[in-house]
């Protein structure tokens, strides 16, 4: 089912959370909330799920075209994965996912056998069922985050909401289980929505990606889109490594030292300064001046483990460079530390300042 | 990392450079057990020769007269009523402090422990002046019939009052330090406010809760200052067993005042041996797991 949300705002106090928040989830879609802490993701999150009331009364959220701004979360039905899992310690691993049966009024509520099916059905389903006997505690990291799904999808959800469901995790577990998120998810088709700062993590299992900052939607797109089209700065800056250069802009070009770039065509004709972005991969180092399109550096360090050989250079104006080049290329350029090379950039993002404000400019 | 191990295992041995001297230990440790000896075994031991001094049957005797057995039943009565009170008003205080925002939370912490900070004989003076004949609602509760000062729902106030902050005070860290995650999942799954309470909530503290009432029970029986004040000491019908047993001993019948002390201080064990064994319970369920989770891994 399909969640809209339309024009949410939420404030704590002085802290503007939420600015006018508005995006549609599409029906069995896997979306992920993406941007860095204190970019209101969370409240976002459990603001649809009904945890956290928005400000004002313009704002709703929807649910397959229902307004559930004002229902309980009973009716909701929509299933939350807490970022430490808040999994009832007291309870064993089966009663914390019989819960959500357990509570229903008594004339909803299934039978005993009913639910021990359910429940062994659900802790199947996370290849978990070896565990009913045992407490939260005596889980690893790993197997609470299934247990926590379990438990969330044993009410039958019509969204999924996920809370960094890997903030918790070590960098292994992490990977397997977002690969077996995005399988689970492929088998299930249930609209999900999930919050993360890790946009490794946001590009490779999301079906679309919510870019916020500041309490703003920056982008939304597939990860494909954000990150190949980056709608702003912002954007840009968060998806991946990249070289920033803060430049003056003269005549209608901005420069890289002396190395002149062209003004996107759309850009605002009075602008004075702009930032200009490179990734590390996509700067070539050369002995030789070849043409123009380059600019004069000189190598400050070199780490040449792991599968690119990552270059540390810093420019005749004094600002570092960051590029990645292949071992090949690294053995056939001979480079030592003190080498002056010439750096060209293969392609760049120029964003223009305006009025010396520019999103995400400070990252 | 050899170094630190060889460290490790000298300090363990106890012959290490950390150790004091051997008489530096001896003096400390005889002056903590003499201290210990002096001001908690002595007097327990005084307490129950002082009441069997008569022998056995003198005991029980000074136990069942009437008096004394009114002051057994006033004692019972006042704590039947207070600790259930004091359970529900505690719970409620924690519940709302520890997992809601709201404003002058701060006052009402400062406003549960009032009973602590004030001295018992004070709380005792505020209900007369406020339910004795010459107080604010003395001439109305005169009136209608009603009387609390010098009767028995006078010590009942007074004992809820003094009794007040303990089951609250033993919840509020207790709670807020296990946070409202689990609350909001219940509520995400479905379950109402009394289903969340009594499913998630309760089950989570139930040790804390009982040491609360615990303590709060044996303050309850206890109590001397605010009950003396508001009892009016009638023999048999407005003393509780501390207030006969202050009669008795300035009557100077040491041995019935012995025996009513003694009941208390058998409440006294028993408490203390009830807090142990919470400690433990309390204590395996939190070790024995993390050992098995680490087993597993």
């Amino acid at each position: 089912m399909s969640i809209e949300i339309r024009n949410i705002r939420k404030g704590f106090g002085d802290f503007v959370a939420l600015k006018d928040v508005s995006f549609k989830v599409e029906t069995g879609e896997l979306v992920a909330l993406l941007g860095p802490s204190g970019s209101g993701k969370t409240t976002l999150l459990r603001i649809i799920a009904g945890i956290e009331v928005p400000d004002g009364n313009d704002g709703a959220i929807l649910i397959h075209s229902a307004d559930t701004t004002s229902i309980s979360f009973r009716d909701r039905r929509v299933g939350f994965v807490f970022q430490h899992y808040a999994l009832f310690r007291h309870m064993t691993i089966f009663e914390n996912v019989a819960f959500g049966l357990r509570v229903r009024p008594r004339r909803l509520r299934p039978s005993e056998k009913v639910i021990k099916e359910k429940v062994n059905e659900l802790l199947k389903l996370v290849q978990l069922d070896w565990l009913g006997d045992r407490y939260p505690s005596q889980l690893s990291g790993g197997q609470r985050q299934r247990i926590a799904l379990a438990r969330a999808l044993a009410v039958e959800p019509s969204v999924l909401l996920l809370d960094e469901p890997f903030g918790s995790l070590d960098a292994k577990v992490r990977k397997e289980l977002r690969l077996w998120l995005r399988r689970f998810h492929d088998e299930l088709k249930i609209t999900s929505v999930f919050v993360t700062h890790d946009q490794e993590e946001a590009l490779e299992v999301a079906d679309r990606v919510v870019l916020m900052n500041e309490g703003r939607v920056e982008q939304v797109g597939t990860p494909e889109e954000v990150y190949h089209h980056p709608a702003n700065a912002f954007v840009y800056n968060f998806l991946g490594n990249v070289n920033l250069f803060h430049s003056r802009v003269e005549e209608g070009k901005v420069y890289l030292g002396e190395l002149p770039i062209d003004l996107p065509a759309e850009s605002a004709h009075d602008a004075k300064s702009a930032l200009v972005f490179v990734r590390p991969h996509l700067l070539e180092i050369e002995h030789q001046r070849n043409g123009g399109d380059n600019f004069r550096a000189k190598v400050t360090h070199i780490n040449a483990a792991g599968p690119l050989v990552k270059v540390d250079l810093l420019t005749d104006w004094g600002a570092p460079v960051h590029v990645e080049i292949s071992h090949e290329r690294y053995l056939s350029l001979g480079l030592k530390r003190e080498d002056e090379v010439f750096v060209r950039p293969r392609e760049r993002k120029v964003f223009v300042e305006s009025r010396g404000e520019i999103d995400g400019s400070e990252i | 990392m050899e170094l630190i191990t060889a460290t490790i295992g000298n300090s363990r041995s106890g012959t290490g450079a950390l150790t004091e001297p051997r008489w530096v230990r001896l003096v400390l440790i005889s002056g903590a057990l003499l201290f210990l000896g002096v001001f908690l075994i002595l007097p327990l031991i005084v307490v129950f020769t002082e009441a069997l001094k008569k022998g056995v049957e003198v005991y029980i005797e000074s136990v069942r007269e009437p008096d004394a057995a009114a002051a057994i039943r006033l004692t019972l009565i006042a704590a039947v009523i207070a600790v259930p009170l004091n359970l529900i008003f505690g719970v409620a205080a924690a519940w709302a402090i520890a997992k809601f925002q709201f404003p002058g939370k701060s006052f009402l912490i400062t406003l549960i422990d009032l009973p602590f900070s004030v001295s018992p004989v004070i709380s005792g003076l505020i209900f007369v002046l406020l339910f004795g004949l010459q107080g604010w609602l003395g001439p109305w509760l005169s009136e209608h019939d009603i009387k609390i000062i010098f009767a028995v729902p006078g010590i009942v106030l007074a004992t809820i009052f003094v009794t007040f902050p303990f089951v609250a005070r033993e919840l509020i860290p207790l709670m807020q330090s296990q946070g409202s995650e689990e609350e909001e999942a219940a509520r995400t799954l479905g379950a109402g406010g009394w289903q969340t309470l009594w499913r998630v909530t309760l089950p989570n503290v139930k040790w804390g809760l009982l040491y609360g009432v615990i303590l709060c029970n044996a303050r309850a029986m206890g109590e001397f200052g605010a009950v003396s004040v508001v009892s009016g000491h009638i023999r048999g019908y407005t003393n509780t067993i501390p207030l006969h047993a202050e009669i008795l001993y300035n009557e100077y019948n040491s041995t019935a005042a012995f025996a009513m002390a003694s009941l208390l201080t058998i409440l006294t064990l028993v408490t203390i041996a009830l807090k142990a064994f919470i400690d433990w319970k309390s204590q395996i369920e939190v070790r024995q797991v993390p050992e098995q989770a680490l087993a597993e891994a």
